[in-house]
């Protein structure tokens, strides 16, 4: 199978605040340690670990939106490493949807019009659009609450509006970033549920982030991260779910 | 775009206690300038008439060596032919009339005394026709069918020093066009009083007639032309202009703008001082909405993130504050406009009165006229003001580090 994602050894340093613009840090913290990691077309993978433990600054790597200080991540074959931050915008924007943990939808707009932003970027024409943005809303089951504000729908329902948004433009990877952390167990339960079933149905990739156990339950592959570093990498060979 | 558009307006009132006190305060400095200048518009406008119906009319006609050469004698620098100019002037369109007039000097004695004077000779019946107003402060204007003694207006400052009255009667001497000497003996019919005292002490007006008798000469110094509305004034320069081109006696028009010193003086002073009030507005609207535009991009600072990690192009970030900015600052226009018309509409339906500027004893009324290009001036200022205000906040926006703006709380 082809790698949709493919991190070579990387390692993320951040420089500790000295308090002095002017001055150079002089101490910092390794976030990831020679990370390495390879996922392949269609998988549903879980990066889970402690808090601290990198799991973040792994998702933001492969995501695009930080560089790594070591090392070289391959997104759908692109080396990512030398790109400029125009060519890195348009490979997230066309290749990568993001899920996070606090939703991140834009307040003054509707459901339908969170959805349809990153085909907005994308320059998708209207019609395309509103075609696009229907068939997203209806795989997450939100076709009726699409002229909803963010502040009129419920945790549940704000974070499927935010999956519909990362699977809209079709990306060849979904990024989620501790998807449930902010929802009870019975979203938790149909945001997991729905995920898998767009992994499986829609053969998306999905990366995220997680200490949940109720999401590890049902991932086929785990990531464990501990300090940094890779401490396992285990495959069930298929959730209990779906 | 639209949605990006749809987008910026809806941001706007996100915090809307933060949106009505900065469009109170744009709207306020549209308002504010519309006032003053609405004000200043109208004093420009009594000055202005003041000027061209005190005498200077709307246009003025001399012969082209006037402005090319001192005169040698008396009028020989005049227009030669004016009774047919005159008449071909008065075919126009617009004319209202015209005022042959000629300037001279000489010696004014009262028999022990003598002094100089700035003579003045008019037409009384055309002065009269075009609405020519004179200070008359005793006496009467002058009249072109008195019997007998020549009649002369003098001012009040010459009267006083030729120790003379209303009636009592004046010999003036001139230097005629061949440079000979010459005199005449008048009666003053009024003294006048403009208010200048430089102009009083040597001012004497005799009718165009006693004039030409006094110079022997029939030409005149220029012709004034009185127009139906000043915002002809153009039209009919142009069109005589090139009525007289070509003439055997090279002619030269002037507008009323050219010749009307004061009224020049008064608008470069107060435009100095509605420019500074316009950057004072333009100051305050630029530095209460980089601060309002600032706070704002902190609050959207993990928004920003996230559209920026969607892939959303940073100049589209720039642009999506500098839209918010612009839409802010025509929606502060549109109120300040309503709100400015609605007072002036107000101030000039009470009749307010101001205390008598300098000089007068009138008071003077506070009246603000309507005036489109002041609304579009004014309009374009805070636009721009709040636009450029956005700059920095926007860009700041655009650079911001994703991994940075997503993890802000």
């Amino acid at each position: 199978m082809d790698a949709i994602v493919n991190v070579e050894t990387i390692s993320r340093r951040f420089a500790l605040d000295n308090g002095s613009t002017r001055q150079p840090a002089h101490s910092f913290v390794s976030a990831l340690t020679n990370v390495s990691l390879r996922v392949t077309a269609g998988e549903f993978l879980a990066i889970s670990g402690p808090s601290g433990s990198g799991k973040t600054t792994l998702l933001n790597l492969i995501g695009c939106i930080d560089q790594p200080t070591n090392g070289h991540i391959l997104v759908d074959g692109v080396e990512t490493s030398h790109l400029k931050p125009g060519q890195l915008s348009t490979l997230r924007r066309e290749k990568i949807g993001f899920v996070f943990q606090t939703f991140n939808l834009i307040p003054v707009f509707t459901a339908a019009e969170n959805v349809e932003y990153p085909l907005l970027v994308q320059g998708v024409s209207s019609s395309k659009r509103r075609e696009r943005v229907a068939e997203a809303l209806e795989s997450v089951g939100l076709s009726a609450r699409a002229n909803q504000r963010p502040d009129l729908l419920s945790g549940g329902e704000r974070q499927r509006v935010a999956v519909a948004r990362a699977i809209v433009h079709r990306p060849a990877l979904v990024l989620a970033d501790e998807p449930t952390a902010n929802l009870d167990t019975h979203n938790a339960t149909q945001l997991i549920d729905l995920m898998h079933g767009l992994n499986r149905t829609l053969g998306l990739t999905f990366i995220f982030s997680t200490h949940d156990a109720r999401l590890l339950e049902h991932t086929e592959r785990i990531v464990r991260l501990t300090d940094g570093e890779v401490v396992s990498d285990s495959s069930t060979k298929g959730g209990s779910r779906g | 775009m639209g949605k990006f558009l749809l987008l910026a307006f809806r941001n706007i009132f996100r915090n809307r206690r933060r949106t009505i006190m900065t469009l109170v305060m744009v709207s306020g400095g549209v308002t504010g300038l519309l006032l003053v200048g609405g004000f200043f518009a109208y004093m420009y406008n009594g000055i202005r008439e003041g000027a061209i119906n005190n005498g200077l009319g709307h246009l003025q006609m001399f012969s082209a060596e006037h402005f090319t050469r001192d005169e040698v004698h008396v009028l020989d620098t005049g227009i030669d032919n004016w009774r047919q100019v005159a008449a071909t002037v008065k075919s126009g369109k617009h004319i209202r009339g015209v005022a042959p007039r000629i300037d001279f000097y000489g010696l004014v004695s009262n028999g022990n005394k003598s002094s100089m004077f700035m003579g003045s000779a008019v037409d009384p019946d055309a002065e009269q026709r075009l609405g020519f107003r004179t200070n008359i402060a005793a006496g009467q204007n002058l009249s072109s069918n008195s019997s007998g003694e020549i009649e002369a207006l003098i001012g009040a400052g010459l009267a006083k020093s030729m120790n003379v009255k209303v009636g009592d009667g004046l010999t003036l001497l001139a230097m005629t066009s061949d440079g000979a000497l010459n005199g005449i003996d008048v009666q003053i019919a009024g003294i006048v009083n403009s208010g200048i005292k430089e102009y009083d002490d040597r001012y004497l007006r005799i009718t165009l007639l006693s004039a030409q008798r006094l110079l022997k000469s029939d030409r005149i110094t220029n012709l004034v032309v009185g127009l139906d509305a000043t915002k002809n004034t153009d039209e009919v320069y142009d069109e005589l202009a090139s009525d007289f081109h070509g003439q055997s006696q090279k002619l030269v028009l002037k507008k009323w703008i050219d010749l009307a010193t004061f009224y020049n003086q008064v608008h470069s002073l107060f435009n100095t001082i509605f420019i500074f009030i316009g950057f004072i507005v333009f100051f305050m609207a630029l530095m209460s909405s980089v601060n309002t535009l600032l706070m704002t991009m902190f609050e959207r600072t993990r928004e920003i993130g996230t559209m920026l990690a969607m892939g959303t192009p940073r100049g589209w970030i720039v642009a999506l504050f500098m839209m918010e900015a612009l839409v802010l600052g025509v929606l502060g226009a549109v109120v300040g406009l309503a709100a400015g018309n609605l007072l002036a509409s107000l101030i000039d339906y009470a009749g307010v009165q101001l205390p008598p500027p300098p000089g007068s004893t009138e008071p003077m009324k506070f009246y603000v006229l309507h005036v489109p290009s002041l609304m579009i001036g004014s309009s374009l200022l805070v636009i721009v003001s709040l636009t450029l205000a956005s700059i920095l906040p926007a860009i700041r926006a655009s650079r911001l580090q994703i991994a940075e703006a997503l993890a802000h709380v």
